[in-house]
């Protein structure tokens, strides 16, 4: 096996921020977190190249996800993005207007999560 | 000259350093916040500092124009497109092409035009009226409210998708209460300009007892209020007066009103044939003891309806944490709303677990 896949989590509730990263921390991600689009810019301008695939909420204080991914396919295009919504229809379809590569409404299954996330990097491996 | 942005609190040191990562991406903003506390000044600021700063900053306040007018000052006419349209203008839209648009009080917008806005900041296309040519434009469109638009959503005032759109990035500008430690260096900066826009006016500045005070007034009016009254202290040169004019901190806040207006509205509601039990609902939501014709004037049932339903969620919401120990993800649960709705309204209705 290679080196493990990396993934930033953004949203702005702690508690699903654990749950996520407890899921993926013991399937062998490494994986950080941020509370809001602001804190998840500063992360990735840290460290721009090291991240696989960004998993972020929409609805957020200060840069909302639609505002995050806007500027991550912007930046940094090689990241992988899936956005999640609980707040119906219109922040999906913005995620979407913002190239965000999948959309996923709440709630969603954390096995339906991976899944995605493991299409979207070996998609990205197979280009390469 | 715009007007920097100045505090050195937790909050807005954070707005500034949002303004720098934000300013470049041309992504619609949204500022919320009271009257008076800067959200013009912040949006100056982002326009300052991107790369849209040699071209317009274009202002249109959409309070303060009757529908008609505010749609014709956004996407401007053609010649003849209505009575009195002698010649074709232009728009806002158009003069803030490649520049920035800021929409103020845009809770305020007619339901009408928001439908027409959203077709904007959709499509980047607009036609002007009488005119069957639509143009493109490169706007970069900053909104600002103080009206909570969440709650404009749910009485349906103000258009979800719209509130979306422009909600890309949030930036939220507490009052002056609640930073407190902005005030010395505000003050510090409107003496200044005030000293060089009036050399002949002297005011003193506050010395440490007044400047506690000055520190320790609520400022309802925020920022703005506090500006005029150092303007005020250039002319007057008194602090006593500047006080004295000041409105109460607390403008009597009664704690018990159902006992007051009883004892006030006693003869009120003898010589008039309400049943005691409804005068005592009525009074929690109505000061009774006034006149009746100012009475009158403030029994709106929409604002009463609004005010008990408030109440009544505020106690059931906190009846229910207690419960849960003050576990929100499962009082959430149980009251059938989302998480973020919980924390909203529990902010909302300053509802907060014991301090340990």
């Amino acid at each position: 096996m290679g080196e493990a896949n990396k993934l930033l989590i953004v949203d702005d509730n702690e508690d699903i921020i654990s749950v996520f990263y407890e899921f993926f921390n013991s399937l062998g991600y490494e994986v950080k977190t941020a509370t809001d689009g602001l804190a998840a810019l500063k992360i990735l301008k840290e460290r721009s190249h090291f991240f696989d695939c960004l998993i972020t909420d929409l609805v957020m204080p200060n840069i909302g996800g639609v505002g995050l991914i806007s500027i991550v396919k912007k930046e940094y295009p090689d990241i992988k993005i899936i956005a999640m919504t609980g707040y119906g229809d219109h922040p999906g379809s913005l995620a979407s207007e913002a190239k965000a590569d999948v959309v996923l409404f709440k709630p969603v299954e954390m096995s339906k999560i991976e899944n995605k996330v493991l299409e979207l990097i070996n998609q990205e491996n197979d280009k390469q | 000259m715009s007007t920097p942005l100045i505090g050195v609190s937790k909050s807005i040191l954070k707005i500034k350093e949002l303004i720098k990562h934000v300013s470049n991406t041309c992504l619609n903003v949204l500022i919320t916040g009271e009257t008076g506390v800067g959200k013009e000044v912040v949006a100056q600021s982002l326009y300052t500092e991107s790369a849209r700063s040699s071209k317009n900053f274009v202002k249109i306040n959409c309070a303060a124009l009757p529908e008609t007018l505010l749609e014709s000052e956004l996407y401007g006419y053609e010649k003849g497109a209505f009575t009195g349209a002698h010649k074709k203008r232009p728009g806002k839209f158009q003069t803030a092409d490649k520049g920035v648009l800021f929409l103020d009080e845009i809770g305020d917008m007619p339901m009408a035009l928001q439908s027409k806005m959203l077709h904007v900041l959709q499509s980047g296309e607009f036609s002007p009226l009488g005119s069957d040519q639509e143009f493109k434009t490169d706007v970069w469109v900053i909104a600002a409210t103080n009206h909570n638009l969440e709650e404009s959503m749910t009485k349906k005032t103000f258009r979800e998708d719209l509130f979306y759109r422009l909600n890309i990035i949030k930036i939220d500008i507490p009052p002056l209460r609640d930073r407190k430690e902005d005030i010395p260096s505000l003050i510090e900066y409107y003496f200044r300009l005030y000293q060089s826009e009036y050399p002949d006016n002297q005011g003193t500045r506050p010395d440490a007892d007044i400047l506690e005070k000055l520190c320790n007034y609520p400022w309802p009016g925020n920022v703005r209020q506090l500006q005029n009254c150092i303007k005020k202290q250039m002319i007057l040169n008194s602090w006593d007066k500047i006080f004295e004019e000041l409105p109460k901190e607390h403008p009597e806040i009664n704690l018990n009103p159902l006992n007051a207006h009883q004892q006030n509205g006693a003869s009120f509601y003898a010589n008039n044939s309400f049943s005691n039990d409804r005068t005592k609902i009525i009074s929690e939501f109505v000061d009774l003891s006034t006149s009746s014709d100012k009475l009158f004037e403030d029994i709106s049932l929409k604002k009463i309806k609004k005010l008990a339903s408030d109440k009544v969620e505020k106690e059931v919401i906190t009846f229910v944490l207690e419960k849960v120990g003050w576990n929100r993800s499962r009082a959430s649960k149980i009251l059938k709303i989302s998480y973020k709705t919980l924390l909203y309204k529990m902010n909302e209705f300053e509802v907060h677990p014991p301090v340990k």
